[in-house]
């Protein structure tokens, strides 16, 4: 079967043309908001586009924000697929960021063991935090999207008192815990910029959900629990179960990221409030992916790249980073209403200036 | 005569580069009902929209009351005298039935809408034409046999001649389409004309006058009803002998699947099957009579591991199936078709190779170590395609982009691929056409010859009593009657049994039931 007439790749074709297109209309609309509001709008507009590649030190800036746009649009993109609305990311990111930074602290920071235990540990702490809004669904009916809303609340809080109180160095009224061991920092994979271990762990993640999701029983389990629960009730795949594990997998990858943050050399540390909500984003990235773990990092290279051209307009320009909340928003309308591209018939019918036939009875 | 409608040699290609209809001839003589009959996808509702104007042809010559014709649109062929009831109703749910029927031409005094004779007028349509309906109410509130006569209605506001109903007993229950059928006649003896679609031949032979039959995007004959058989016109819908008729079990094995006192309460405690016994034999078919919400299918489903079960006791061999999941009795040879497809029976976005091996995720064949092995699932798709013969593209292809048919198939196929101990099935070829009828008849009869004790729940008694041994019937959660098939056993014994209108003795029940 040759690639024009495989259905899967002309259905991809399709979703890539629709990624783009609305890029493109999000592209047009903030260039039009630029224009009004901006002194010198071309400057401005040329920095959001350009800047990310102005050096070394913003490209990694950019490929740091890759990678953790990649793992939570994993995390996301996993929980999807089983047709679970956990939105439990960002919780998880903090109570896995909490765990990496105890052992960061603890006399095990300062060993060869720091990186693996602190990711490890990290991981298991997100895991368990993902299970709770499964358990809480399956076993007391408690809607997930509510549950996981609450925990990730919690563990802000909880997270940022323990920094305020705790961890912070005393008397210093500091904002964050002292800067880790070397040994509790990735190594820098390009001196002086951030490219570190990030971005590798991001891409073995991707490489990982990818198989686990269609090359393991586990994996086929849980889409079609996700295609049709009662179907997978009716053919004996426990459906209850399959959920619950895709929660508290993608619970890990959440933990995984949050270790991918305070042990990577943009922090170093923890801080209060650290991921900026970017793992929030994963849900943009993962909707706009349609779940598909290997078109995740692309989706997270294109938003990536954006969302550190506005930091950097912010900061060039006098423009506000917020402008890259209108781009999120016009993506999102447009990927998640399934708009379609206009074809033939409607720019025949535009150009005609007529009413074109319609079928006024709908019927099929 | 001359013909009021004349379809010569139309052909039209939609987009996407279907052929849905070659040089098809169409001639309808006024005042008749005629008759278009085909497999799903022949064509006829391509057809019916080309006279509608709602499709444009690409060629061919519409000839309507001896003029040639081209409408660009349905208000052209509404003006025209022309109504059409698609399948697909299109009705505003929350207005009342008259202001659908009067809906872009009501009727007004001045420039005010005049309520009261919009409903006079709608009253004395459906007087005339003995299409019963509170003018009243909103069409979301009505059943949908009540909802095609609004359309009907609308049709015949805007002064049709001709008539179009495309598959309108589709939606229908057999007593609905006993009265549609009545307001057909009085259509045509008040000199309308009705164009009828349909694919199920028995009542296509009741009502028609004439009947043209298309195949795969062509005409392949026009016959008058009362020269014709049901035989023969399957035969020339299908384009090949299609024979309806299935063997019944030849011996007796012993009793595989048993159910003792069962009891089946709802969710909200209210009893839905109560006292239910009954024993299948290895190698026979028991058909589960009822009108439908009498706990035929909640019984299958209580076998099926999907319902929990109040009290009493279900027996496959000897084993008692009430412990078991799901799993462990699909693992012991339970099979399944269940009564909604793309509700239950087929995870419709995933591939059809993952709906085929869903069932067998334990099977060392396919899964080992809790790895996939991709290439046994794709040849085993592949064989079970072959072997079922579905029509798919791929096993990689999703199910949703089949037909309802070939669907059915798939889940037949995933069901029988291995012959099961134990086969439940709930309305097998409920929509579909009757190539797949065949086929899939022929598969469940073939799991009976292999050894297989079969439950059967259908909605079609002409079904039950063309598969069925032995016949039970449910009325209000009970078996009140229990039959062994012959030739003798009608529908119409069937039905007073159905609506509750006769009991049999529990002695009889037994004695059928051995
Ligand atoms: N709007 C459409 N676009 C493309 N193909 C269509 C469309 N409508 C019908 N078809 C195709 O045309 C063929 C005939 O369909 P149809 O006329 O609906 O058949 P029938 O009513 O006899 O079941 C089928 O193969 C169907 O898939
Ligand atoms: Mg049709």
């Amino acid at each position: 079967m040759s690639l024009r007439t495989d259905p899967r790749f002309k259905a991809a074709g399709k979703e890539i043309g629709r990624a783009v297109a609305a890029l493109a209309v999000a592209l047009l609309v903030t260039f039009v908001v630029v224009l009004l509001t901006s002194q010198d709008p071309i400057k401005a507009f040329g920095t959001l586009l350009t800047a990310p590649f102005s050096s070394m030190r913003t490209t990694g800036l950019w490929i740091d924000e890759v990678a953790k746009l990649t793992l939570t649009g994993l995390a996301f993109a996993l929980v999807f697929q089983a047709r679970q609305f956990s939105m439990g990311v960002q919780g998880q990111v903090y109570v896995g960021a909490l765990f990496a930074t105890f052992i960061a602290l603890s006399p095990l920071g300062a060993t060869l063991l720091a990186l693996p235990l602190g990711i490890l540990v990290a991981m298991l702490a997100g895991a368990a935090y993902g299970f709770i809004p499964g358990y809480a669904k399956a076993r007391f009916g408690a809607n997930e999207i509510v549950s996981s809303l609450m925990l990730n609340y919690l563990a802000i809080k909880v997270v940022n008192y323990l920094i305020r109180a705790h961890l912070a160095p005393t008397g210093t009224g500091q904002l964050m815990t002292e800067k880790f061991p070397a040994q509790s920092i990735f190594p820098a994979l390009l001196p002086n910029t951030r490219f570190d271990l990030g971005i590798v762990i991001a891409v073995l993640s991707v490489a990982a959900v990818w198989f686990l999701l269609y090359r393991t029983r586990w994996g086929l389990k849980l889409r079609l629990v996700g295609h049709n629960a009662r179907f997978a009730e009716y053919a004996g795949i426990p459906s209850s179960l399959t959920m619950i594990s895709a929660m508290t997998a993608a619970g890990a990858i959440g933990g995984l990221l949050g270790a991918v943050y305070v042990h990577g050399r943009a922090f170093g540390r923890l801080a209060i409030d650290f991921d900026g909500n970017l793992a929030f984003e994963g849900i943009l990235v993962a909707i706009v992916a349609r779940d598909r773990p290997l078109v995740v990092p692309i989706v997270a290279l294109f938003y990536g790249y954006l969302r550190q051209g506005a930091q950097l307009m912010a900061i060039r320009s006098d423009v506000p980073s917020e402008v890259i909340s209108i781009v999120q928003a016009i993506i999102i309308l447009l990927v998640a209403s399934s708009f379609t591209i206009p074809g033939k018939a409607f720019w025949v019918r535009l150009f005609r200036f007529g009413p074109a036939r319609t079928v006024e009875a709908a019927g099929k | 005569m001359v013909p009021l409608i004349q379809a010569k040699s139309i052909s039209k290609t939609y987009p996407g580069g279907t052929l849905a209809n070659d040089r098809v001839d169409l001639t309808v003589m006024p005042g008749e009902v005629h008759a278009v009959i085909g497999e799903n996808g022949a064509g006829k509702s391509t057809l019916m929209k080309i006279l509608f104007g709602v499709e444009q042809p690409d060629s061919g010559e519409l000839i309507y009351d001896g003029k040639p014709v081209g409408f660009a649109k349905p208000r052209e062929a509404i003006d025209a005298g022309i109504g059409m009831v698609f399948q697909h109703f299109s009705l505003v749910p929350s207005f009342s039935v008259y202001e659908n029927v009067v809906l872009g031409a009501e009727p007004r005094t001045g420039i005010r809408f005049d309520r009261e004779k919009a409903i006079a007028e709608v009253e004395a349509l459906s007087e005339k034409y003995r299409l019963k309906v509170d003018p009243l109410p909103p069409v979301g509130r009505i059943p949908v046999g009540q909802q095609q006569r609004v359309e009907i209605l609308k049709a015949l506001y805007r002064n049709a001649r001709v008539l179009i109903l495309d598959e309108p007993t589709a939606v229908l229950a057999p007593q609905e389409v006993e009265e549609l059928f009545v307001a057909v006649r009085s259509l045509v003896a008040q000199g309308k004309t009705v164009i009828f679609i349909a694919h199920k031949l028995p009542e296509v032979l009741e009502i028609s006058d004439r009947i043209t039959v298309m195949r795969g995007g062509r005409t392949v004959g026009e016959v008058l009803s009362r020269d014709v058989d049901e035989h023969g016109l399957a035969t020339m819908m299908v384009g090949r002998e299609v024979t309806l008729r299935v063997d019944r079990a030849k011996d007796e094995g012993p009793v595989s699947l048993e159910v003792k006192g069962l009891h089946i309460h709802g969710e909200s405690g209210a009893p839905i099957c109560q006292d239910l016994n009954l024993r299948v034999r290895k190698g026979e078919i028991l058909g589960l009579v009822g009108v439908e919400g009498n706990g035929q299918s909640e019984l299958i489903e209580a076998v099926a591991g999907l319902r929990s079960v109040a009290d009493g006791a279900i027996y496959v061999d000897g084993k008692d199936l009430l412990p078991l999941d799901v799993k462990a009795r699909r693992n012991i040879g339970l099979a399944s078709i269940p009564e909604d497809r793309i509700a239950r029976g087929l995870a419709v976005g995933a591939s059809v190779a993952e709906n085929m091996v869903a069932t067998r995720l334990d099977d060392e064949r396919f899964v080992r170590r809790g790895l996939l092995d991709l290439k046994a699932i794709r040849a085993q798709a592949e064989q079970l395609i072959g072997r079922f013969s579905v029509k798919v593209g791929s096993p990689a292809s999703a199910i949703g982009t089949l037909s309802g048919g070939n669907m059915q198939k798939v889940v037949v196929a995933r069901e029988l691929a291995e012959q099961p101990k134990l086969l439940l099935v709930n309305q097998p070829t409920r929509g579909v056409d009757l190539g797949a009828t065949e086929f899939i008849w022929k598969s469940i009869t073939g799991a009976r010859d292999g050894g297989a004790a079969v439950l059967l729940c259908s909605a079609d008694l002409g079904e039950l009593l063309a598969l069925s041994d032995r016949l039970v019937v449910f009325y209000r959660g009970r078996i009140v009657a229990a039959f062994v098939n012959s030739d003798e056993l009608t529908p119409e014994t069937l039905g007073r049994y159905m609506l509750g209108i006769e009991t049999q003795s529990p002695e009889t029940v037994r004695a059928a039931l051995k």
